[in-house]
């Protein structure tokens, strides 16, 4: 699903570069769970938004389900972010002048999807979540724990086939961490949706099928 | 999607109430004004086009370059107009205009109605519709009237009025006409104002100068045929006036000398409708600066562009606290283009309660905007369509200007640095202080030439004019009959106060009466041509205005060839160019030789905007005197004046005008430029306010960002004063320069502005001091209040929080 080939990623400094990435061999496929590990300034970040198309690589391919994506135009890379890929942050990025319940439709918005869909939809996964109570608060009424629950519902009422997570639990203390990374496991398990995680935590990367351990701007083997 | 837009710009709205008052405060104040302004400077513009002829209708005017310039003259001879109807081609109509406000008597009833006695083509040119008659036919007979529906029914009540007869006091004697037609009220926006048209034949000065080439008495227009330009006009005229004007372009040719070998000398010129309202030449012209109209709107465009730059900054701003929405919603697939509709909608809104809430304020603050700056909007204006899609077009625009551009900034924000939180608010960036830079460009021109106009305004109302304005009661005759008039003359001389009295054919300064004028006349004097301004006076003018007398006397009833006397300015003593000209004799045209009796100093009988042309005082028409003048001496002048005044209204009951006392009249001759200055003094003030308010929201958007670094700066011991100096400085600097690039530019605009007047004052290099100093300390009482509430901050809590 996911193919990196010699991904590299640099910025100037002086006269020479300073790698943040360094020839990125990778391949995730299809359903997999995948934690990626390392120590802070690694580049683990870097490797996930180059996955997730908020970054370019400086150098090597991206094919994304055999589509060369690395040097995509905006349009179709906006068409990528509505459809395939979900995203989950550590800050949880939740908009606070919308309830709960509009948070979640937002991505449903930019797909264009009509009025009935999106409420039954919504509905669908506030009531997965056991959320409905809680659909008209606003993000800052709610727990850091049920914040990156409505982030994760927001992550996949699209439907996404992947889903990007950047430390998801960083923020969390561990009885919300251990609900959150059951829910992923859960999602990966019956929803096949592909996850990859970035984490500090063992116990998170247990919950994954693959751990990658990046060093340095290279996986280590 | 909208809603979810409108949503979350509603709460927006209300989290961040500080700068949604400023912006819509800021902006609703501004479209206000801007409406006023524009809506005035629209009015002027728009004036007399209602006429359906009005493209090829035009005043005729006359140039002659007399040498030392070229003057213009409104007044044509009445043989010229039927010669140029005769004999150029593409002439179709055409009519003198003479208004007057002529006495007029039904059964028992006396009315006064202000009259345009006209020619017989004058309907068929201009647009005035008839409610009843018929235009092809309505002034065809000397002795026919047309009257507007109000003066019908004031004459009439509700019977009908075509067919009556009514009488006119034409020179003095009744006239029987019968009414023709009647007319629909004159629009407001009409130059051309009357309630009753009448043939101009009937006026007693008529057939005196009915054959006259030499007499110019009145303002001839002409209609030409559609295709025919005013250039062609003016190219085929010029045979016509060497045929009849040989004589005159003769004398004008050897004054003017070298300097019009190759051109023409005398000619004329075709103004068209469209300028009559605000062309200085032309007969209707109301004192209205030609470029006050443009001022308006620079002035709104300035107003509002200041409450656009505090929009554009407060946007920005505050869309750096939303960064996170911002990346998020790209992360979630929204195109560039979505985030800038989302943004510009934003502004769009807030915009859109601004327009409500200014037009709320305009219909209340109308009545006020009219009656303070004199002008007359009415809410009407609204039902033209032209107006309304102006106003919605000029307020796309302003979204467009204030919303697009941060909108446009905010949707090109990288996503990663958004989303990781790592932009800020900067401690300065360079558009943010260019445009409050600009800001405080306009603030300060604005302030500037607000001190210059007043002192301007300050000189002319002190300037001495050289006659007793503070003890002369002019009282307007309003076409009494001489009998009265002598009657009048009789009583004032019981009054103990009063010294003496005059007579004039024009008023000084602008009177209650509100009419002005001149009387040009040229004449060749030892083969020049002299051009001078005449005056018909009554016997002991110069001693009742204390003219002072340079050399022989003033009129007196103590001489008996007064009749054929002049007394004359210093000017006119020049242009004969004769040393003692007491005695000596010149002819006025074909008229019979007058001499001189007296020289006085040049005084301002016209207002300081013009240099004082020559003038001659003559007396033999006694028939020619519309005011009276009157010396009081007294410890009460007002009662003085009421007495006079209630005399006078018992001898002429019809008066229409009251009397004022000089100094009255001239100050009301700068009207134009009291108002004007109002009308700045307020763009000022709401512009500093305006400005002010920006740099207080984007102060308090500052501190909030530097709450740390006070905190920080605290803990190491910086004191009170010194975070006060530090968070201000950034601020200050921006106004200085804002100071330095106002100056020249508010010297320039005042510059050209006093050349508008032969006398005005000279502008000194500490009027720009002030307006800086002022605009300084406003700057910075703005910041302080902000900077001080940081700098007294405990700095644990601005710590802790991080």
């Amino acid at each position: 699903m996911i193919q990196l080939q010699k991904i590299s990623r640099h910025y100037p400094v002086g006269f020479g570069k300073n790698y943040i990435l360094k020839d990125i061999d990778l391949t995730i496929n299809e359903g997999e769970f995948v934690s990626i590990m390392g120590p802070s300034g690694s580049g683990k970040s870097t490797l996930l938004h180059i996955m997730g198309l908020l970054e370019e690589p400086s150098e090597g391919q991206y094919l994304f389900e055999g589509e060369r994506v690395d040097k995509m135009n905006e349009k179709k890379r906006t068409q990528l972010h509505r459809g395939s890929i979900g995203f989950v942050f550590q800050a949880y990025h939740l908009i606070d002048e919308l309830t709960v319940y509009e948070n979640i439709e937002t991505p449903l918005l930019y797909k264009n999807i009509p009025a009935s869909e999106r409420k039954s939809r919504v509905a669908d996964v506030l009531d997965r979540f056991n959320m409905v109570a809680k659909k008209d608060l606003f993000p800052n009424q709610l727990s850091g724990g049920q914040q990156q629950l409505v982030g994760i519902a927001r992550a996949i009422v699209a439907e996404p086939r992947v889903i990007l997570a950047d430390e998801p639990t960083g923020n969390l203390h561990s009885d919300q961490a251990k609900v959150i990374m059951q829910l992923f496991k859960h999602l990966n398990e019956q929803d096949k949706i592909t996850i990859i995680q970035v984490t500090h935590s063992d116990v998170n990367a247990t919950y994954g099928n693959r751990v990658i351990q990046i060093r340095d701007g290279q996986i280590q083997p | 999607m909208l809603v979810s837009y409108l949503r979350i710009a509603w709460r927006n709205l209300r989290k961040q109430k500080v700068f949604a008052a400023v912006n819509i405060i800021g902006m609703s104040t501004a479209l206000c004004a801007a409406l006023l302004l524009s809506l005035t400077a629209y009015r002027e513009w728009t004036y007399d086009n209602f006429h359906e002829n009005g493209a090829h209708i035009y005043e005729v005017l006359g140039k002659e370059n007399t040498g030392i310039n070229i003057k213009t003259g409104s007044s044509m001879a009445q043989p010229l107009a039927e010669a140029i109807q005769k004999e150029v081609p593409g002439v179709k109509h055409f009519s003198f205009m003479a208004a007057d406000n002529l006495p007029v008597r039904y059964g028992a009833n006396h009315y006064y109605l202000g009259t345009q006695m006209v020619n017989a083509d004058f309907l068929k040119m201009f647009t005035f519709p008839l409610l009843k008659g018929n235009k092809n036919n309505a002034l065809q007979e000397l002795n026919q009237v047309v009257l507007t529906q109000k003066a019908a029914t004031t004459l009439f009540g509700n019977s009908e009025a075509v067919g009556k007869t009514i009488e006119l006091n034409l020179g003095g004697k009744w006239r029987p006409l019968i009414v023709s037609a009647v007319a629909v009220d004159i629009p407001d926006n009409s130059d051309i104002n009357f309630e009753m048209l009448v043939r101009l034949e009937n006026e007693p000065e008529y057939a005196v100068t009915k054959n006259e080439w030499n007499a110019s008495n009145f303002p001839l227009f002409i209609q030409l045929d559609p295709g025919v330009t005013a250039a062609s006009f003016e190219k085929n005229i010029i045979p016509l006036l060497h045929k009849y004007y040989n004589g005159k372009i003769e004398d004008l040719r050897k004054n003017a000398g070298a300097t019009a070998k190759n051109s023409e000398v005398f000619w004329l010129e075709a103004l068209p409708l469209r300028d009559f309202h605000l062309d200085e030449n032309s007969h209707f012209y109301s004192g209205l600066n030609k470029f006050y109209p443009w001022l308006m709107i620079i002035l709104s465009v300035l107003i509002v562009g200041i409450a656009c730059i505090n929009f554009i900054n407060l946007s920005i701003a505050r869309s750096f606290g939303r960064s996170g929405e911002i990346g998020l919603r790209k992360s979630l697939g929204a195109q560039d283009r979505q985030l800038l509709f989302q943004f510009w909608m934003e502004a769009f809104l807030l915009c859109c309660f601004a327009l409500v809430l200014s037009l709320l304020l305009m219909i209340s603050l109308l009545p006020y905007y009219n009656q303070v700056f004199g002008h007359s909007i009415a809410l009407h204006v609204f039902r033209n369509i032209n107006v309304v899609a102006g106003v919605v077009l000029g307020f796309f625009v302003i979204t467009l200007l204030a919303g697009g551009y941060p909108a446009w900034k905010v949707a090109r924000l990288n996503i990663l640095e958004v989303l990781k939180g790592k932009l800020g608010l900067g401690k300065s960036s360079g558009v943010r202080n260019g445009l409050i830079i600009l800001q405080f460009v306009a603030a300060v021109v604005l302030i500037s030439c607000t001190a210059v106009i007043w002192q301007q305004l300050k000189f002319i109302q002190a300037a001495p004019l050289g006659y007793n304005t503070s003890q002369v009661i002019s009282i307007p005759l309003d076409n009494a009959p001489p009998s009265v008039i002598a009657a009048m003359r009789n009583r004032l001389a019981e009054f103990q106060e009063v010294k003496s009295v005059t007579g004039s054919m024009l008023n000084l300064g602008l009177g209650k009466d509100g009419s002005s004028g001149n009387w040009t006349r040229g004449f060749s004097y030892k083969d020049r041509h002299i051009t001078t301004q005449c005056l018909v006076v009554d016997y002991n003018y110069a001693t009742t205005l204390d003219l002072k007398i340079l050399a022989g006397r003033d009129f007196s009833k103590d001489y008996g060839t007064d009749s054929t006397g002049v007394v004359i300015n210093e000017k006119m003593a020049k242009q004969l160019g004769v040393a003692d000209p007491v005695g000596m004799e010149f002819k006025m045209g074909d008229d019979q030789p007058v001499h001189v009796i007296g020289v006085v100093k040049d005084y301002h009988y016209e207002s300081l905007r013009k240099k004082i042309d020559p003038l001659v005082m003559v007396i033999n028409e006694p028939s020619a005197l519309y005011y009276v003048f009157v010396k009081v001496e007294t410890p009460n002048p007002v009662a003085a004046m009421e007495r006079i005044e209630k005399v006078w209204k018992n001898l002429n009951p019809l008066a229409e005008n009251d009397a004022s006392f000089l100094d009255e009249n001239t100050q009301r001759l700068y009207q134009q430029e009291q108002r004007f200055s109002k009308i700045f003094v307020s763009g000022a003030v709401l512009a500093v306010i305006i400005s002010a308010m920006g740099l207080f929201a984007i102060a308090v958007l500052v501190m909030a960002q530097r709450r740390k670094e006070i905190g920080i700066r605290k803990v190491l011991g910086a004191s009170i004063s010194g975070i006060v100096l530090l968070l201000s400085k950034d601020f200050l600097r921006l106004v200085l320069v804002a100071v330095v690039i106002a100056a020249p530019a508010a010297w320039y605009f005042m510059y050209r502005w006093l050349q508008n007047f032969e006398y005005h004052v000279a502008i000194h290099w500490w009027v720009f001091v002030i307006a800086g100093l002022l605009a300084v300390v406003i700057a910075f009482l703005t910041v302080s209040m902000q900077s001080v509430k940081a700098a007294l901050a405990n700095p644990v809590n601005s710590l802790k929080r991080d």
